[in-house]
């Protein structure tokens, strides 16, 4: 018995629906195929991952028969906001998936803290960063008249890539939003979206996220509305 | 400091988000929950812990729908191993049972995996998202599956096929020897 040519049987080896005796024939043709010993192995990581996924993950709505769970959760919730003043990030654990997916430098926006007026004041260009600054560290600003949005970026280059920290204020509570990062040929990269809360409408929002894009090549970072109309561009 | 209006406000912010990854998510908690821990209360108790980390950590919460399920889910079992931890810690009252779960890989590296699978099988055709679900959340045969989704065996396979390759291709290079990670 032969491996067809177009190695479709490389494809039932990978999801198992081939008899012993194509199995042996396909292992000895992968024994002397980098190439094919390369497609087998990814694709056994994405199954690999798909399998490390509860199969609850594909269940929608709220659970049933659990009001009670709702009522006591938001229960927990204003009794923990009347003994507080203000909100700071208290977990650890969400630290750790921050770093992780910083870590993955895919486009997803990992921070999500309400900025009062003297964050986003030392988010602005000229005043003192809150940590060393990084070589090649920028920053840029703009308002746009017509939108009233304003934007404040810190650019900190990395390995071909550059992480974005945000300030965003003046965009009413309710609109969804991206940060998108143009580079100077035109490529478009989404670090991530988000819901302007009632209270980042009132008080600004500040950002955490990364982009794909060589630090050099990034010409301009905009924030616009989840049906591609800009809200506020700054020049980079 | 906030005013009385500026704290309904963020009241009202709060329990929008509460509600909002109650009613989109909640089944989904539940359901993982109760399978891990083979109580239903253990399991409600679970699942309000992972809305309030939620809640109290809004940093974590990322830009698509799959992104925050695979967080919640990602929680839910780590808050039930710690559980489960916490338990083994004290000396043995009864013999072992079946629902400690062993911890099998690093944190963070499973919380990636979630996020980036959810994500990533967000963006599938839902034809290829199917089939995916079907063979490897749900562990069916070809067979089965085909039954299930009411398409030729060999629907399935070519489907599946392609949509190992697609998924493949939309999730991110591991990055290498990167600088500043953290």
């Amino acid at each position: 018995m032969r491996l067809s040519d177009n190695h479709a049987d490389i494809d039932g080896y990978v999801i198992g629906e081939l008899d012993p005796e194509m199995v042996r024939v396909v292992e000895e043709h992968l024994a002397l195929c980098p190439g094919c010993r390369e497609e087998v192995r990814s694709l056994r990581e994405v199954q690999r991952l798909l399998a490390s996924v509860p199969m609850e993950a594909m269940l929608d709505g709220p659970p049933d028969d659990a009001d009670l769970l709702l009522q006591r959760t938001l229960r927990e919730v204003r009794s923990e906001e009347s003994g507080t003043t203000g909100r700071r990030t208290r977990w650890a654990a969400a630290a750790v998936a921050v770093a992780a997916v910083a870590a993955l430098c895919v486009g997803m926006l990992v921070g999500w803290s309400t900025a009062d007026s003297e964050q986003l004041a030392s988010a602005a260009p000229g005043a003192p960063a809150p940590a060393p600054m990084r070589p090649g560290t920028r920053f840029v600003t703009a308002q746009d008249p017509g939108t009233g949005a304003r934007l404040t970026v810190r650019l900190v280059p990395a390995s071909g890539w550059v992480r974005l920290n945000a300030a965003v204020s003046g965009i009413p509570a309710g609109q969804a939003c991206h940060l998108v990062v143009i580079g100077q040929n035109g490529d478009r990269e989404t670090a991530g979206g988000w819901l302007v809360s009632t209270r980042a409408a009132t008080m600004g929002v500040t950002l955490d996220g990364a982009a794909l894009m060589d630090p050099a090549k990034v010409s301009m970072v905009v924030v616009e509305s989840t049906n591609g109309s800009p809200l506020v561009a700054a020049d980079v | 400091m906030a005013g009385p209006k500026a704290r309904d406000r963020r009241n009202m912010a709060d329990e929008a988000l509460i509600r909002s990854l109650f009613n989109e998510h909640g089944k989904a908690m539940l359901g993982y929950a109760t399978r891990l821990t083979n109580d239903r209360a253990a399991a409600e108790d679970v699942v309000q812990e992972a809305m309030l980390r939620a809640w109290r950590s809004p940093d974590s919460l990322i830009n698509s729908k799959g992104s925050v399920r695979g967080w919640l889910l990602t929680v839910i079992r780590n808050i039930v191993i710690d559980r489960a931890r916490a338990r083994n810690a004290r000396p043995p009252e009864v013999a072992e049972t079946q629902n400690t779960v062993p911890v099998e890989r690093d944190h963070a590296e499973q919380v990636v995996d979630h996020i980036v699978v959810l994500d990533a099988l967000e963006r599938l055709s839902s034809e290829h998202r199917d089939v995916l679900v079907q063979m490897y959340l749900q562990g069916r045969t070809v067979g089965e599956t085909a039954e299930v989704l009411g398409i030729p065996s060999g629907t399935v396979k070519s489907r599946s096929y392609y949509a190992l390759r697609a998924l493949r291709d939309l999730f991110p290079k591991r990055p290498t020897g990167m600088e500043g990670a953290a």
